[in-house]
């Protein structure tokens, strides 16, 4: 037998395989990249044909990825735990692994970088169907633009997958996780803003991750107002919700029978 | 070895596991037996650390579970064979499990070739029948090569060519020195198979000993007589009562009577000019012993609730 292999690294070996052994793994990654080259297409073609100058690709992108893209990567994420209780073999991983923290850190582990190498490379590919189809209309955009849209989708995807994770484990349901993600991204944000406390908006998640793939003198592509803060700032607003969304999830799997 | 030290287990009001204490030995097949909600499998998850104790604790070769650098090579369990994603090919499953604890790759086509599913490596396991599930548990129990060995109902779904190729597999594993303990519900099985017996009734301990002590402990030597006539029932009846037997009557209109011999029993009829249609000694097997023993933990644990 080895013995080279740390139980860290064990765990997450294992977990790597999952992940790929799986067939929702590709549906879903396969989902998130055409949505986001639809999206590309249609609002791409709609500024081509548009009299007044649109908005910039990378506007497009951050759009394709809040009204589509980001939904496949939620399934994703949250069936990476919830699958586990929905067919019971969780209670085989926690024999393999049996500290629960280990497990956690194990799968975050495996979803941060397949998330943010996927997520730069649809933001990249969207840039470019989106560029190629907007032709001489589109809205000015940088080359530092493109690589903030590209590293902000990186790294929204890996920080939404965390999300998704620690609620995941804090729920153990499917539909019932899914059910808050949307929530926090969506109705949470449309309620507080219909309150009258619309720059709230930009301090949940899903807008947060928006405003981390523009630079400011975009504008948002959601509500069409200027940005309210710098990239990293919105950055730092989705892993500060991750953050907590992991605690929570840590807290429940490390209390409750498996 | 597996020991256990005033384990138990509580939901609330309802005590599911009550102060177990009991050690499971290396080299040797361990049954676990009780009725359905006796609390085998709670005992089985608390020893893998899946379920928490409401008091005391069980460790593994003096450690707790979660405590083992890697828990697979030296505990091995089946417990629920179907907890598995059903998507995944049950080589993949392997291999994840593998990897888990760095266990070489190689063992997973090893184990697969052990339990006989090696054709069906990358078949999704949800596609599974419920023998094969069993298979391919028992297969990932295997895996790491461990010392300790734990089976909830191995020999659920299998045929009986299965069910006697888990009985060889169990006496191998403890011929080789390694603490096997299993749980079953067919005590004929556990007659054939298991070195020692820890029986649980309602999360208590009832008896942990050797097979034969067992059986010698907990059963009674009895006599089963037929009779023709009802009234010839009612009569030897109250003779043998007054001889010191005591006696039951079964649904099938047996009389069986604890207490006295065979030879006494006929002695008497003949005495009392009765007509006897059978006469026949009982040996107790392993299943009377247990669903003598278990019945009165039922009964307890009903005037207890």
């Amino acid at each position: 037998m080895t013995t080279t292999t740390t139980p860290v690294t064990g765990a997450i070996n294992s977990e790597w395989t999952k992940f790929w052994s799986v067939r929702t793994t590709w549906w879903s990654l396969v989902s998130a990249a055409v949505l986001m080259l639809f999206y590309a297409v249609v609002v791409g073609f709609s500024v081509a044909y548009d009299s007044e100058p649109g908005m910039s690709a990378a506007g497009v992108v951050a759009g394709g990825t809040f009204y589509l893209s980001q939904f496949a990567v939620i399934a994703l994420s949250t069936l990476f735990i919830t699958s586990e209780y929905a067919s019971g073999s969780i209670r085989a991983t926690l024999q393999w692994v049996p500290i629960r923290n280990r497990l956690l850190l194990a799968k975050g582990a495996v979803l941060v970088p397949i998330l943010f190498v996927f997520g730069v490379v649809v933001a990249g590919a969207g840039l470019l169907v989106a560029g190629l189809t907007m032709q001489g209309n589109a809205g000015p955009m940088s080359a530092g633009g493109a690589v903030v849209a590209m590293l902000g989708l990186g790294v929204y995807f890996a920080l939404l997958g965390l999300l998704c994770l620690g609620i995941g484990t804090a729920l153990r349901s499917t539909a019932g996780s899914m059910v808050v993600v949307f929530v926090l991204l969506l109705m949470l944000p449309m309620v507080v803003a219909s309150l009258g406390a619309e720059d709230a908006v930009n301090f949940f998640p899903g807008f947060a991750g928006v405003n981390a793939m523009l630079l400011p003198g975009d504008l948002n592509p959601i509500f069409g107002g200027p940005l309210p803060y710098p990239p990293w700032v919105g950055a730092l607003i989705c892993a500060a919700w991750s953050g907590v969304a992991l605690l929570i999830g840590s807290q429940v799997l490390r209390k409750r029978d498996a | 070895m597996i020991t256990l030290r005033g384990l138990t287990k509580r939901y609330g009001e309802k005590t599911v596991v009550d102060d177990l204490s009991f050690a499971i030995p290396a080299g040797k097949v361990t049954g676990f037996l009780g009725p359905n909600g006796a609390g085998k499998s709670t005992t089985m998850r608390m020893v893998l650390g899946l379920d928490r104790p409401t008091a005391g604790e069980v460790v593994v070769d003096g450690k707790p579970y979660a405590e083992l650098r890697h828990p697979l090579r030296e505990v091995g369990a089946l417990l629920e064979a179907k907890a598995l994603h059903p998507g995944r090919s049950a080589g993949k499953h392997l291999l994840a499990m593998a990897r888990s604890n760095g266990i070489p790759a190689s063992r997973v086509d090893e184990v697969l070739a052990t339990v006989g599913l090696s054709d069906v490596a990358g078949k999704r396991a949800g596609q599974f029948s419920l023998g094969m599930g069993q298979r391919l548990g028992i297969a990932g129990a295997l895996l790491g090569d461990p010392r300790v060995l734990m089976f909830d109902e191995p020999v659920n779904g299998l045929d009986p060519d299965g069910v006697r190729w888990v009985r060889q597999l169990m006496r191998s594993l403890a011929a080789e020195g390694r603490t096997v303990f299993v749980s079953s519900h067919l005590m004929s099985e556990m007659q054939q198979t298991a070195d020692r017996l820890v029986v649980i009734g309602k999360g208590k301990l009832l008896a942990d000993a050797p097979v034969d002590e067992f059986i010698a402990d907990n059963s009674r030597g009895s006599v089963s007589v037929r009779l023709p006539s009802p009234d010839d029932v009612v009569t030897l009846t109250q003779r043998l009562h007054v001889e010191g037997a005591t006696v039951e009557q079964t649904d099938d209109g047996e009389v069986v009577v604890h207490g006295m011999s065979a030879e006494r029993v006929g002695d008497l009829a003949h005495e009392m000019e009765i007509r006897l249609h059978r006469l026949a000694e009982r040996t107790a097997s392993l299943e009377q012993a247990y669903m003598e023993l278990t019945a009165s933990s039922v009964e307890y644990g009903t005037v207890a609730a």
